[in-house]
């Protein structure tokens, strides 16, 4: 039962969510309720071909017809060396097409209109002459010496755009060449979409009159959005007011820049009224950032009774047309080089290929810290591999490799360094909840009757939490995070942060932080997110990384209050401030019963009696820059039945145990938790996003591309063991991504443990029906 | 890029057939769902068509060339246009051959569909343009059966005047 937020010592307290009572009733706000006077409406033209040259647009039917105030094309932009735009990675990406179009849905031209259906109507009296040139829709054949290139504009005339690798090569070779066993594996991540509720979408709104740009924009990033907008135009940042008010939902497709943000900025200043520009389900899931789309082989290298000594990993990564994956700078693979997991390997080496095909562009984490999940995906299918092939229980194989407590902080073979972790503990834990010896034997028993029945194990280890500034960044802006704290003098609170939710329940976590330092209640403290003007500077909510950045922003700045504090209690109770207590809820003088201040006390002071030569006022800023990223682990357990007549895949239970450090509200993990599986859920079963040979995109809807329902979501369990973060300031490590990092593998090896006595090894995602179902025809099982 | 092919034969001369499907005015009334046609030319028309594709469903305005590669026996058909943001972009070729009894027909399309059609039309685009392009020579047959029917008619009747 969730607790009132007028609950004192929050902390660790499943507190009713503060965001609820506004998005429940419907009455959050989100941009397209955002209704300005005299606004128009811009709608944009996309281009049919996934390759093609321009050679003529002709716009004088479109720029006739009724309501239309403006057409645009990458011609006009041109003119205003506004074209192209930088992408997160790095690369340009064109805003509106010149030249040519590299993908199906690109951005080719865009009309304003009074109302939306006329700029709709408008768009189709756009007369584009194509001439369609070969589609390059497969990476491996774009890597052809004699694959068109698609790329005109670079200087590097292939459609490969770097290499990227970690670890040590000629040790992992050695290992590997003495190695009793090795298997290997090739693994696809198929290209998946965040695909939130809420579309994409702004309003712009240039004043004249001031010259300030108010920009509401779903974001989850409005600070680096803001930042952006003054880089790409020149336009002054300060004159830049970027709004993100309520988020329907990001999981990454929210964090980077849209050509339809540049054009609806750029005709409000054209036009000098609002522009709202507000994207169909189609365009988003057609245009907008993909996630994933990983080719990888992985081998590993072992000895006969399971010890695991070596990891190579080769990957091909489908970027499409632009380079704009959203990683930090450094890590053009992102953080991938986790694949080493939970698992102690001597050596492992790992590589990585960008490569442009007739695709959108994209790569963001689809609710995963940077290319977390397929790194996570592929270690965790190809050590249930390696047990199969050595015969051995893959809980067994597990508990043989992991990296042992006592090994914290551990350095893996590429690098990182683990903050803590009791993976044992965990997977342990989930064994004995799920029962699985019991399931073990109802399966040998199943199997004697012809039945498919699987148990599918993940033990993953995440990585989340950036920066640290010295190795991450957004466009050169390094990954801190930050907080500012204002207490009023009735003891009430305004927090801002540099971060911005989209229903993870930071006006109710981080309130609880905030009260938790402060000795108030969670109903005390109101977070606020999402308003440059106002919020202290940060790089915004993804990756897991509000609570690890933000969270300990929040605290520290809660500590530094509370320091000030002390010295007006001091003062307040007459006593020396080394003789002054916190016991969580209120001051007192040390030795002297009965004599205490509570914060609302020291507030009220702080603006009408503060002690000779003090500052009035209480108030604090704090910029968080993380000494190392958390990294979060669970061990989950899938446990699933196949129809033998349809192929169909019934999840009879999931257990998710997560270890995500220290807990601030216990209900809202769980959210979490449920929210993240059932994503991983419809990776592993539901969800592709497949292109035909002339490029074109074939599940643009959610008709093709399938969000689950009520009805196909199992049952979720859960449970957790705690290993606090030693570097955290709280303990805490983050958890929104981690159980779509860690589910899709425990799907997927229970599908293939099912299988398995057919010889089946492994199947890609999403396992559809079709392909269970052809799997057991072709080795004659009939319903 | 999806192909289409299919082959019949017909009880009429060759030069009849021929004469037919060289003639946009009968040859493009073979479209099916035609709204409007324009002859430009004697190898050049303009067709404006319904198509319809899953939830997808408006007007497709379409310009036909003939281009005969051998006289009397083999010609093709290039169609592009397009409508609602999407394009389509077909190849059709024909060749005629003298068989017992009339002519043999063989006909293969070559098409490349793109935009909104091809891809929210989904896995239904397939079925849904091999129904369309058969349509065309299914209407091209139909319509040269009823030539013939009306030839034979006619030939009927100028025989039994002639008795009478």
């Amino acid at each position: 039962m969730a607790l009132p937020q007028t609950e004192l010592r929050p902390m660790g307290k499943s507190i009713l969510r503060k965001e609820d009572p506004r998005l429940i009733r419907g009455k959050g706000r989100y941009v397209d309720d955002i209704m300005l006077p005299n606004m128009l409406y811009l709608c944009i033209l996309r281009s049919p071909y996934a390759h093609a040259r321009i050679r003529r647009i002709d716009t004088s039917a479109a720029q006739a017809a009724p309501g239309v105030k403006l057409v645009m094309t990458g011609e006009d932009l041109a003119k205003m060396n506004l074209a192209w735009m930088p992408t997160l990675a790095g690369d340009q990406q064109m805003v509106l097409a010149t030249g040519k179009v590299l993908f199906q849905y690109q951005e080719v031209a865009a009309v304003v209109a009074e109302t939306r259906a006329q700029a709709e109507d408008a768009i189709q009296l756009i007369e584009v002459d194509y001439e369609p040139l070969p589609a390059v829709v497969d990476p491996f054949k774009a890597l052809e010496p004699d694959a068109p290139i698609l790329r005109e504009d670079k200087e590097k005339k292939s459609n490969h755009i770097w290499h990227w690798e970690a670890g040590d090569r000629e040790e992992t070779e050695a290992i590997f060449r003495d190695a009793p066993v090795v298997v290997k594996q090739d693994v696809r991540f198929q290209r998946v979409h965040p695909s939130p509720l809420e579309p994409c979408g702004c309003v712009a709104d240039y004043n004249s009159a001031t010259g300030r740009l108010t920009f509401y924009v779903t974001s989850q990033a409005p600070h680096v959005h803001r930042t952006a907008i003054a880089m790409v135009t020149g336009f002054p940042e300060h004159q830049i007011h970027v709004i993100s008010p309520d988020v329907g939902g990001g999981f990454g497709n929210k964090v980077p820049i849209y050509p339809g943000y540049v054009c609806a900025i750029v005709a409000s200043m054209k036009l000098g009224v609002p522009v709202k520009w507000i994207e169909t389900r189609t365009e988003n899931i057609a245009s907008t950032h993909f996630a994933r789309d990983y080719h990888m082989t992985a081998e590993i290298a072992a000895t006969e009774d399971g010890k695991m000594l070596a990891l190579r990993v080769k990957t091909i990564a489908d970027h499409g047309a632009f380079d704009a994956t959203a990683n930090p700078t450094k890590y053009p693979a992102g953080l991938f080089s986790i694949v080493t997991g939970s698992y102690d390997f001597k050596a492992a080496f790992v590589e990585v290929d960008g490569v442009h095909t007739n695709k959108p562009p994209g790569g963001v984490a689809y609710r995963c810290s940077f290319r977390v999940t397929e790194a996570s995906y592929l270690i965790e299918r190809v050590v249930d591999i390696l047990a199969r092939r050595l015969q051995m229980d893959p809980a067994e194989l597990r508990l043989r490799n992991f990296i042992r407590k006592e090994q914290f902080p551990y350095r893996c073979p590429t690098g990182w360094v683990y903050d803590s972790g009791d993976y044992e503990k965990t997977l342990k834990l989930a064994l004995e909840r799920i029962g699985y010896d019991e399931l073990r034997k109802e399966q040998a028993e199943k199997r004697a009757r012809g039945e498919f029945m699987g148990i599918g194990i993940s033990t993953f280890t995440e990585i989340v939490g950036a920066g640290p500034a010295h190795s991450f960044d957004i466009l050169g802006i390094k990954m801190f995070d930050s907080a500012e704290i204002r207490v009023h003098p009735t003891g009430k609170v305004i927090a801002r942060l540099g971060v911005r939710h989209q229903g993870q329940g930071h006006e109710t976590t981080f309130a609880q932080i905030i009260a938790e330092e402060l000795g108030l209640s969670a109903d005390d403290v109101l977070i606020e997110e999402g308003d440059t003007d106002t919020a202290p500077y940060g790089l915004g909510t993804y990756g897991s990384r509000s609570t690890p950045t933000a969270g300990a922003a929040a605290a520290l700045c809660g500590r530094r209050i509370r320091e000030k504090a002390r010295k007006i209690a001091a003062h307040l109770l007459e006593v020396g401030e080394d003789d002054v207590v916190w016991d969580g809820t209120s001051f007192s003088a040390k030795g002297l019963p009965g004599r205490s201040v509570t914060m609302k006390d020291v507030a009220l002071a702080a603006y009408t009696n503060v002690p000779e030569g003090m500052e009035p006022g209480l108030e604090a800023t704090y910029y968080y820059n993380p000494p190392n990223l958390t990294f979060p682990n669970g061990a989950y357990i899938a446990v699933v039945d196949i129809d033998k007549g349809t192929g169909a895949v019934k999840v009879r239970r999931f257990l998710a145990v997560d270890d995500c450090g220290n807990v601030i509200n216990p209900m809202i993990v769980e959210g979490q938790v449920h929210g993240g599986l059932t994503e991983g859920f419809a990776i592993a079963f539901m969800q592709d996003i497949p292109y035909d040979a002339d490029g074109n995109c074939l599940a643009p809807n959610w008709m093709d591309y399938l969000v689950p329902t009520s009805l196909d979501t199992p049952k979720w369990e859960t449970d957790r063991t705690v290993t606090p973060s030693p570097h955290h300031p709280i303990g805490a490590k983050g958890v929104g991504e981690s159980p779509n990092v860690g589910s899709p593998a425990a799907f997927v090896n229970a599908v293939v443990d099912a299988l398995s006595p057919l010889g089946v090894e492994h199947i890609d995602m999403p396992i559809y029906p079709w392909k269970v179902w052809s799997i057991l025809r072709e080795h004659g099982i009939e319903e | 890029m999806r192909t289409y092919e299919g082959e019949f034969t017909i009880d009429r001369p060759r030069e009849t057939v021929w004469a037919f499907v060289t003639d946009p005015h009968k040859m493009g009334t073979c479209i099916p769902d035609l709204i409007e046609l324009n002859v430009e030319s004697e190898n050049r028309f303009r067709t404006l068509v319904r198509v319809g594709v899953g939830p997808v469903r408006g007007k497709f305005d379409l310009t036909c060339e003939l281009t005969v590669t051998e006289p009397g026996a083999a010609a093709s058909l290039a169609i592009r246009g397009g409508g609602m943001g999407s394009g389509v972009d077909m190849k059709a070729e024909m060749s005629l051959s003298d068989v017992d009894g009339g002519t043999h027909m063989k006909w293969r399309c070559d098409a490349v569909v793109s935009g909104p059609i091809a891809s929210l039309g989904g896995r239904l685009i397939d079925g849904e343009a091999r129904k369309i392009t058969e349509k065309v020579f299914t209407n091209l047959k139909n319509a040269l059966n009823v030539l013939s029917k009306e030839t034979r008619a006619a030939v009927a009747e100028k025989a039994a005047s002639d008795e009478g």
